[in-house]
């Protein structure tokens, strides 16, 4: 336990000494995986937690990032944080709204439902061009912050990538202390036995619901900062690439677990930086890291770390675990 | 009248070429619980093929019969050294691992093709019909008997064969098949590769139809799931009644509301779910 605490806070002083170090394209790089990871994170929920494999997770991406962005458009002074704050909140009731048609379904029928929903608030957001402005899309400028103590100027690529660690790093906690709650750990077990948690005398329908708009809540709150990191969004927002990529970045992070996203978000967006460096056919590449991944590293990066983690153990002789016991942990993921 | 019947027509054809994707996907599903999202990638690659083998042999007939036999070959080798090797563990990774086929198939075939569209040069897809003084594609009516001899030959397979009741048998309960002497892996084997087969066949009759272009595949996957979804997954008779419904749908709602056509799919699948969660046909939870 206090290894891991020490882990975090390590993260956490990388993270903010790094402005230091790095130059400005790496900052934003930074950036992007912090969005990415909370957006990945939030997904993690669903399907690490819940077992809920969704296909329109971007819905609430989008609705997050179309929030800030039709807010900017007519009220361009709108106070920074009380945009975010709508943003989140205003995708916590689509979450909500869209949990209750979507939770009566389970497995690959839900899977399919979250796809016809995410294609249709695409749909939506390509014709609906008087708000959302369709093809094109919308473009904003960041507002600045200002709480009359002190002010601060948000065009400044540093300025908002620390404005994105306080954010993303509180969303962060909060998400962390949700899985710890009797309301996580419920969920987590539904997934594994839902016929006995029921017979115990939880419900099912309430706890996926939860689950599903708190999900839904953070990746507004991801929509949200990536528009104000991009300063543009378009329709493709809310799309089944947009959605994939959630379910990718978990996946190689690791499914289950809880700072895999992180993992995950870094490898994905680097990767995907570096290849396009080199070829401009980089999603196939892509592809074929992640067949192999679902061939022999289904537990992702997490996983790989936490075996070479036990390697080192039993190399400096210390009991690591057993066989049995690593097997266990092998992924046989459960969906409900 | 004219146009309605004209529109009636065009909406039908399009519901054969969404059948011929579908029905491929609902077998799939059916039998081994595999949701394929490479499918579509599938049709496109055939698609692809066939422009190749039209341009070096100039055989229409030819295209129809190498392409689906092409990708027959592929898809039993992705079922026998892919998927096989992942699908006890579970739905997720079956669907995780399609996907990933799905995006490096894609972005292969941008590397062999290259990006820009293509077109086929077919005089058959060009010329018409004057049928009562209404001028009509042929090539659109013969996309309509393809498919129609599809689902004959379907029906024939699966209701009047010893293969079709060993495959109702393993759709029932695959395990029971099993202990009663049947190879199952053989059998899912031929299934999905007859899955991908009839996804060329598709890929091919469209080819003529649009152009051929690389995003051929996510055209056409969504309305493939909507089809499979809507009929309630694994239900041969839901595909054809929601392939029907859906072209219609298409066809008369690009006529009457173009800015809005698209939605209307997507809301009746909607209220189609809420409703009967297992779609139209489909009896199974």
């Amino acid at each position: 336990m206090r290894k891991k605490i020490l882990f975090v806070v390590g993260g956490v002083v990388l993270f903010l000494l790094a402005p230091l170090v790095f130059g400005l394209s790496e900052i934003m790089m930074l950036n992007e995986i912090m969005i990415f990871a909370l957006y990945a994170m939030s997904y993690n929920l669903l399907l690490g937690y819940g077992g809920l494999l969704s296909f329109g997770h971007s819905v609430f991406l989008g609705f997050g990032a179309y929030i800030t962005g039709v807010l900017l458009v007519h009220y361009p002074e709108f106070p920074f944080l009380a945009l975010i704050l709508v943003s989140t909140f205003g995708t916590l009731i689509v979450g909500f709204t869209l949990g209750m048609f979507l939770l009566r379904q389970t497995g690959a029928s839900f899977a399919l439902l979250t796809m016809a929903i995410g294609g249709m608030f695409g749909t939506i957001a390509l014709k609906w061009s008087d708000v959302t402005g369709g093809d094109d899309g919308i473009c904003i400028f960041r507002p600045d912050i200002n709480l009359y103590i002190f002010q601060i100027d948000t065009t400044s690529v540093t300025a908002f990538y620390y404005i994105s660690v306080f954010l993303i790093g509180i969303a962060t906690i909060c998400c962390w202390y949700f899985t710890r709650t009797c309301m996580g750990q419920t969920v987590l077990l539904i997934r594994e036995n839902e016929t006995r948690m029921q017979f115990l005398g939880y419900n099912a329908a309430i706890s996926r619901l939860i689950l599903f708009t708190v999900a839904a809540s953070f990746a507004g709150l991801a929509g949200s900062l990536y528009m104000l990191f991009i300063g543009t969004v378009a329709y493709d927002v809310i799309s089944i690439p947009m959605s994939a990529t959630a379910l990718l970045i978990t996946f190689i992070g690791g499914i289950g677990s809880f700072f895999g996203a992180w993992l995950g978000a870094a490898f994905y967006i680097y990767v995907q930086d570096l290849l396009s460096g080199i070829t401009t056919r980089w999603p196939f590449f892509m592809g074929v890291i992640f067949i192999l991944m679902v061939m022999f590293q289904r537990e992702g990066l997490a996983g790989l770390l936490s075996r070479c983690i036990e390697g080192l153990r039993w190399l400096r002789g210390r009991r690591g675990r057993t066989k049995d016991e690593s097997k266990q942990r092998e992924g046989h993921l459960k969906v409900a | 009248m004219k146009t309605f019947i004209l529109f009636f027509v065009h909406g039908i054809t399009y519901s054969g070429l969404l059948f011929l994707i579908a029905s491929g996907l609902t077998m799939v599903f059916s039998m081994m619980r595999i949701m394929n999202f490479a499918h579509a990638s599938f049709y496109m690659l055939a698609a692809y093929i066939s422009y190749s083998i039209l341009l070096r042999t100039g055989q229409f007939w030819l295209c129809m019969l190498l392409s689906p036999i092409a990708l027959f070959v592929i898809g039993s080798l992705v079922e026998k050294f892919l998927i096989r090797r992942v699908h006890s563990f579970g739905l997720v990774y079956d669907l995780l691992l399609t996907f990933g086929l799905g995006y490096a198939l894609d972005e292969m075939v941008k590397w062999i093709w290259g990006t820009m569209p293509l077109h086929l040069n077919l005089v058959f897809a060009t010329s018409s019909i004057t049928v009562f003084d209404t001028t009509y594609p042929v090539y659109r009516l013969f996309i309509l008997a393809v498919s129609i001899l599809v689902i004959g030959m379907l029906v024939l397979i699966l209701f009047k064969t010893n293969l079709g009741i060993i495959i109702r048998a393993a759709v029932d309960d695959n395990e029971m098949a099993n202990a009663l002497g049947i190879n199952i892996p053989i059998l899912f084997n031929g299934v999905f590769a007859f899955g991908a087969a009839l996804a060329a066949l598709a890929g091919v009759v469209a080819a003529p139809l649009f152009t051929v272009s690389t995003d051929l595949a996510s055209l056409v996957l969504i309305d493939g799931f909507v089809v499979v979804i809507l009929g309630g997954l694994g239900s041969l008779g839901g595909a054809v009644l929601a392939s029907f419904i859906i072209g219609q749908l298409q066809s008369f709602g690009v006529l009457l509301m173009p800015q809005i056509s698209m939605i209307f799919i997507y809301v009746l699948m909607a209220v189609v779910l809420v409703f009967k969660p297992s779609g139209l046909l489909g009896d199974r939870k």
